[in-house]
């Protein structure tokens, strides 16, 4: 155990579990310098280092990493931590390891509202079709949320009526697709893939706001997700009001696959993989939420530049990326409990 | 002296009354068992008694306050449950595992404290878990692991500890470990034990007070040997029963009054 202290306040962490937040975070830093810095334009990291803090050096650098490469890479990694939290939080809650906000339809109402709004408006800006993925995904979420609750939110059920809302979802998405003439189309499927190509520095604050608000609410109601973990009956004998600590960590959660979905798309995988990740990492029983943010960062941040060092003709986006490496390690999981190993 | 009353409670799932109006105090300093057959209410009322269920009419009091006035928080502080399957996170060990007993006493931004700490370590000596506190839960034998989670009640450091069916599932040597547990807990440390049994016979020998429940309602409450009658038992269970005493301990003793096949 560890003690981190600022006079009378503290908190306790595992020496493991903070031994990997803090090699997840020199990685983390090391994989932004490698964002700023490698590309077409070369810069000098020192350069890139003020160009990405507002310095002015001149050109190149000024406009590739002031403006494109620093803001792309921030999105990723704000965007991975809300999805690795947003899993945590959900796997913690439904004591099921395969939960994960891309499952529940909150993605799928994402994307439907974001191509209604392109259909509607046929405007191709960023922020009217983050808009309509916030409504699209805020609707769904609300939709799941009330189909799940029986006086209160039942895990279950949380699962089932997000598959459910999720298909309706993805099947209103396609129907507008057809109806949609082709150049509205692509764009609709160029967002539908997630990406963080042409981000600003808007969606970073965006992303950096909805976090600063949410990651101190999920801190305070951490004990009573790991406690809730051993049962309800336990988790309230343990003091823990079960009913509201609950409410608030499924509407935390739904909050943050939302805003993440509004910012670069649907971004599959990252939230069922970086819980279990960092899990795995730290050996902690019981949810690990800054590892799991942390995981979710790093990971998206190098899918993101793994598809940017494609080939020219081979590059596509990071949502495609991501499910290319997810998909198998989803396969891994359910075969690994198709054999009644641990999850 | 009881710091925990129920009074004229009625409870129920959804449209399903089970404990219709019960009335039961809970002797302080003794162990009382609760005893009755399957779907008696006996779970039911024991949940009620630590606020996981609120009933429909009727109060339960702890320390002669509404225990639904009471912050949860402050509940946990001086009730504890050990729960009839409680899941064990994947991969806890057994020292942490009862440290999450001390959650009721920690604060937001608030260190682990040398009280928890002291909690921890004397509640892992009194369960004998002192030199496998850092195995893996879900690898322990079925005897380790509920006396891990007697520890975690342990650390909870309430006066009342209540239990729901503490020996189920396992073998009688371990069901005796685990009731001579209570045994010491309740002497040397002065605490209130409640625990739902199925065994008649660990309940007479262990249990200063009897709650038998039939129907969701107390058919009989008292000392073991005023309680463990033969009327009782047919009453209760539908058993013609005979009832000895134990040679050991002198605790009444109940073995049915049909052998096998039910021929005399």
């Amino acid at each position: 155990m560890r003690v981190l202290r600022i006079g009378q306040l503290g908190v306790t962490t595992h020496r493991r579990t903070f031994a990997v937040g803090m090699l997840l975070l020199l990685v983390l830093v090391g994989l932004l310098l490698f964002a700023l810095v490698v590309g077409k334009a070369d810069v000098t990291v020192w350069d890139a280092v003020r160009a990405a803090l507002g310095i002015q050096v001149g050109a190149p650098a000024d406009f590739i990493v002031g403006q494109v490469r620093a803001p792309r890479a921030l999105t990723a990694i704000l965007v991975g931590a809300m999805l690795g939290l947003s899993g945590a939080v959900l796997q913690s809650l439904t004591r099921n390891p395969l939960a994960s906000p891309d499952f529940i339809g909150i993605t799928m109402g994402a994307g439907t509202g974001a191509v209604l709004t392109l259909w509607l408006i046929a405007a191709s800006s960023l922020w009217i079709t983050a808009a309509g993925a916030a409504a699209g995904a805020l609707l769904t979420s609300a939709l799941i949320l009330v189909l799940a609750w029986r006086r209160v939110i039942v895990p279950l059920r949380l699962i089932l009526a997000g598959i459910g809302v999720g298909f309706v979802a993805q099947a209103t998405t396609q129907y507008l697709l057809t109806r949609m003439d082709v150049h509205d189309a692509g764009n609709a499927l160029g967002w539908l893939v997630g990406s963080t190509t042409g981000r600003t520095w808007t969606h970073v604050a965006f992303a950096a706001a909805v976090l600063v608000v949410l990651v101190p609410v999920l801190l305070g109601f951490a004990r009573a997700l790991r406690t809730m973990e051993m049962g309800d009956d336990t988790a309230q004998a343990l003091g823990v009001s079960v009913g509201r600590s609950r409410a608030v960590l499924a509407v935390c959660s739904v909050l943050l696959a939302a805003a993440a979905t509004a910012v670069t798309g649907p971004i599959g995988f990252i939230a069922l993989v970086a819980p279990a990740l960092a899990l795995r990492t730290t050996r902690s029983a019981g949810v690990a939420l800054l590892p799991s943010a942390l995981m979710g960062a790093a990971l998206l941040l190098t899918a993101d530049q793994a598809s940017q060092l494609m080939p020219q003709d081979l590059q596509f986006p990071v949502g495609i990326f991501t499910a290319a490496v997810g998909a198998p390690y989803l396969l891994w999981l359910v075969w690994r409990a198709s054999r009644g190993g641990p999850s | 002296m009881s710091r925990l009353e129920a009074r004229e409670v009625v409870l129920g799932y959804g449209d399903h009354v089970v404990v219709r109006g019960v009335d039961v105090a809970i002797p302080d300093g003794q162990i009382t068992a609760i005893v009755g057959p399957n779907g008696c209410g006996k779970s039911t009322l024991l949940r009620s008694l630590v606020r996981l269920l609120s009933p429909r009419s009727g109060t339960v009091l702890l320390d002669g306050e509404d225990i639904h006035r009471t912050h949860t928080k402050e509940v946990a502080r001086r009730v504890g449950l050990l729960p009839q399957s409680p899941i064990a996170p994947a991969g806890i060990t057994v020292k942490e595992l009862v440290a999450r007993g001390r959650t009721p006493h920690q604060k937001l931004l608030r260190p682990w404290s040398d009280t928890d700490e002291t909690a921890v370590l004397s509640a892992l000596h009194s369960t004998a878990l002192t030199d496998i506190q850092d195995s893996i839960v879900d690898e322990l034998s079925g005897g380790q692991r509920q006396r891990a989670w007697i520890a975690m009640a342990l650390a909870q450091d309430t006066p009342l500890m209540l239990l729901d069916e503490p020996t189920t599932y396992l073998d009688i040597a371990h069901q005796y470990d685990v009731m001579d547990l209570l045994h010491r807990l309740n002497t040397r440390q002065q605490r209130t034990i409640v625990m739902v049994v199925h065994d008649l016979h660990q309940a007479a020998r262990y249990a200063h007070h009897v709650i038998a429940m039939h129907g969701g309602q107390v058919a009989a409450a008292g000392a073991p040997s005023d309680v463990f009658t033969e009327d009782l038992i047919r009453r209760v269970f539908s058993l013609e029963a005979r009832v000895l005493t134990d040679p050991v301990t002198g605790t009444p003793m109940v073995v049915p009054a049909h052998g096998p096949g039910g021929v005399r």
